[in-house]
């Protein structure tokens, strides 16, 4: 396996010396001496068939927006880890440095209390934490959206929207066939998904019914069954979406609460196959025993 | 039948599992009552070229309580598979909580049980239930009730990767072989899962053949084979020609998800329980 990444490495360490060539002198022969990558270029990476993924397009103007699809295979702009937000919803960080605490009510308060991460400003130790995702329980939404946002594709049917996420190979359908969401159902880790085009290129969609055994994101944010979830998804432009994710929950939180903002994503060819990612107790219960518990051990 | 009777009684496992059907119930009482009833009194028209696409329902025929339908762990000398010396040794290992060779359920190391991935081709063997595919012109999404996970198959010719990191679902590559049958490859599975419910197991050199059939507009039919040199000594059927009624498009798929916080809930109110009283 180490072979056949430093063999995709040495590919596209040509391919980008090949493309700052031609970047340099586009009209001209290619240049004799090209200057290696600068250090601050994107980490290079691959996809799930061992391909090198494309970077973010640097062309100065792109093609017009399609009107009504977000369809696509769309890859986080900041670079392939800036939805993984580890430490909680990207605009309300518990990082220790940035803390920014969401409006909690009293109750709310409480349950986040009683909610113990493994990371961030209120981190405890691997076995200490009661993070149910950590044992591989569903993420649930809106947590889907909210820690490990990464490569992910939609797909557009006449009734549906599809959105395909890359942590756990989990779908979600949205309808946009005029439903109403369904009044006192049977909660679901994801809940129920209905969305609306509220203009040519941003589709609006509310999430309701779920279930409230979920966290909110990485750091313990809780939710109560009422929770009700607005995602905005902004076609930009031809290769470029804004994904918005809004909380209203009232028990929990005074007011409502943007989670993420306009969160960048470019567009992929097609071809791109999306890494598989997804969580194992087996192998959970591997690392603790070799890692997790003796380090805890340690750090008491 | 006597089989199963006698597991009824000395498992819980089959209760939970009726517990569950009676909980998601198959798909047919979802539907808007005029439309799946009345499809089987239906003509049909002819199906659409080179299109599996659709809402696909299997009613209870893709559940393999007892492992992969064509071939199930009951005990009948015909549904013996063909292991090779290996196969029968990582056979004993695994040790299931269903089919005759059924252990407690505080017993059992069936890791779909514990919420490990089910992989390929369990996914397509157990709890196969309304099923979504998706087409588009470089790849078909496969999106499963079980799990709710999705699996892609690429259509744009390219081959299988060679010696890749194996992955639960593995890679794969279909191919129309004729205007209504697609015959999907796929390799590079990762060793741990089970091939089915009853524990069949797999190495890495298993290699799995679907063909989707679309019979006509509402039906379809898959049949899956299994090919895995280390553990067999030849090639069988797992699923033959399991048949998937079209549902309309805006049939919305029930959630299936497990949840490892529920299974202990379920061990500490019924399992365990379960399980010590029978050892008594």
């Amino acid at each position: 396996m180490l072979d056949r990444l430093i063999d995709a490495r040495l590919v596209i360490l040509g391919l980008l010396l090949a493309s700052a060539a031609a970047q340099a002198a586009p009209q001209s022969a290619p240049q004799k001496d090209p200057k290696p990558p600068a250090a601050t270029s994107r980490p290079i990476d691959v996809d799930g068939w061992g391909r090198p993924v494309s970077g973010p397009p640097t062309a100065r103007s792109f093609p017009p927006a399609l009107r009504h699809d977000i369809s696509g295979t769309w890859e986080p702009a900041g670079g392939p880890l800036d939805g993984v937000q580890f430490n909680g919803s990207k605009a309300y960080p518990e990082d220790g440095k940035n803390d920014r605490e969401p409006p909690y009510t009293a109750p709310g308060r409480k349950l986040w209390q009683g909610n113990k991460p493994s990371i961030g400003s209120r981190g405890v130790v691997p076995a200490e934490a009661n993070d149910p995702v950590i044992a591989c329980d569903p993420q649930g939404f809106p947590r889907e959206d909210l820690f490990q946002l990464r490569s992910t594709q939609i797909v557009q049917t006449p009734v549906s929207v599809v959105i395909l996420y890359e942590f756990d190979q989990i779908w979600r359908v949205i309808w946009i066939d005029g439903r109403e969401l369904p009044k006192d159902p049977e909660p679901r880790w994801f809940g129920y998904s209905v969305g609306k085009w509220v203009d040519d290129y941003t589709l609006v969609v509310q999430t309701t019914g779920i279930d409230e055994r979920s966290w909110i994101d990485n750091v313990g944010r809780p939710h109560s069954g009422d929770i009700r979830v607005e995602e905005r998804f902004h076609r930009v432009d031809h290769d470029h979406l804004q994904w918005t994710v809004t909380i209203t929950d009232p028990k929990m939180y005074t007011q409502p609460w943007v989670a993420l903002d306009k969160l960048p994503f470019y567009l992929q060819p097609p071809s791109m196959d999306v890494r598989e990612m997804i969580c194992s107790p087996s192998d959970s219960a591997e690392y603790d025993k070799l890692i997790g518990n003796p380090a805890s051990e340690k750090a008491r | 039948m006597q089989n199963f009777k006698a597991l009824l009684e000395r498992s819980v496992a089959p209760n939970v599992v009726l517990a569950l059907l009676m909980a998601f119930p198959v798909a047919k009482a979802q539907t808007a009552p005029s439309q799946s009833g009345a499809q089987k009194e239906h003509k049909s028209a002819p199906a659409p070229k080179h299109d599996i696409s659709g809402t696909w329902d299997p009613g209870d025929n893709g559940i393999g309580q007892l492992g992969a339908r064509a071939v199930p762990e009951d005990g009948d000398p015909a549904h013996r598979l063909p292991y090779t010396p290996a196969g029968l040794e990582a056979l004993k290992l695994n040790k299931p909580s269903n089919s005759v060779r059924a252990v407690l359920p505080a017993e059992t190391n069936d890791p779909v049980v514990t919420c490990d991935p089910q992989g390929m081709p369990r996914e397509d063997l157990y709890e196969m239930r309304t099923t979504q595919i998706i087409q588009m012109p470089e790849k078909i999404f496969v999106l499963y009730t079980f799990g709710k996970v999705w699996r892609v198959i690429w259509t744009d010719g390219r081959e299988l990767p060679k010696d890749p990191e194996p992955r639960w679902f593995g890679y794969s590559v279909g191919k129309w072989v004729d205007d209504y049958t697609l015959v999907v490859q796929t390799a590079g599975l990762d060793e741990r899962s089970w091939i089915d419910r009853a524990g069949r197991p797999h190495s890495d050199a298993l290699h799995v053949e679907e063909r989707f059939h679309r019979v006509d507009r509402d039906h379809l039919e898959l049949i899956v084979t299994l090919d895995d040199p280390k553990m067999y000594t030849k090639s069988w059927t797992a699923l033959d020609k399991l048949r998937f009624d079209l549902q309309p498009p805006n049939f919305d798929v029930r959630e299936m998800l497990c949840s490892p916080s529920e299974l202990a809930e379920y061990n500490k109110l019924i399992g365990t329980p379960a399980s010590e009283k029978s050892k008594k």
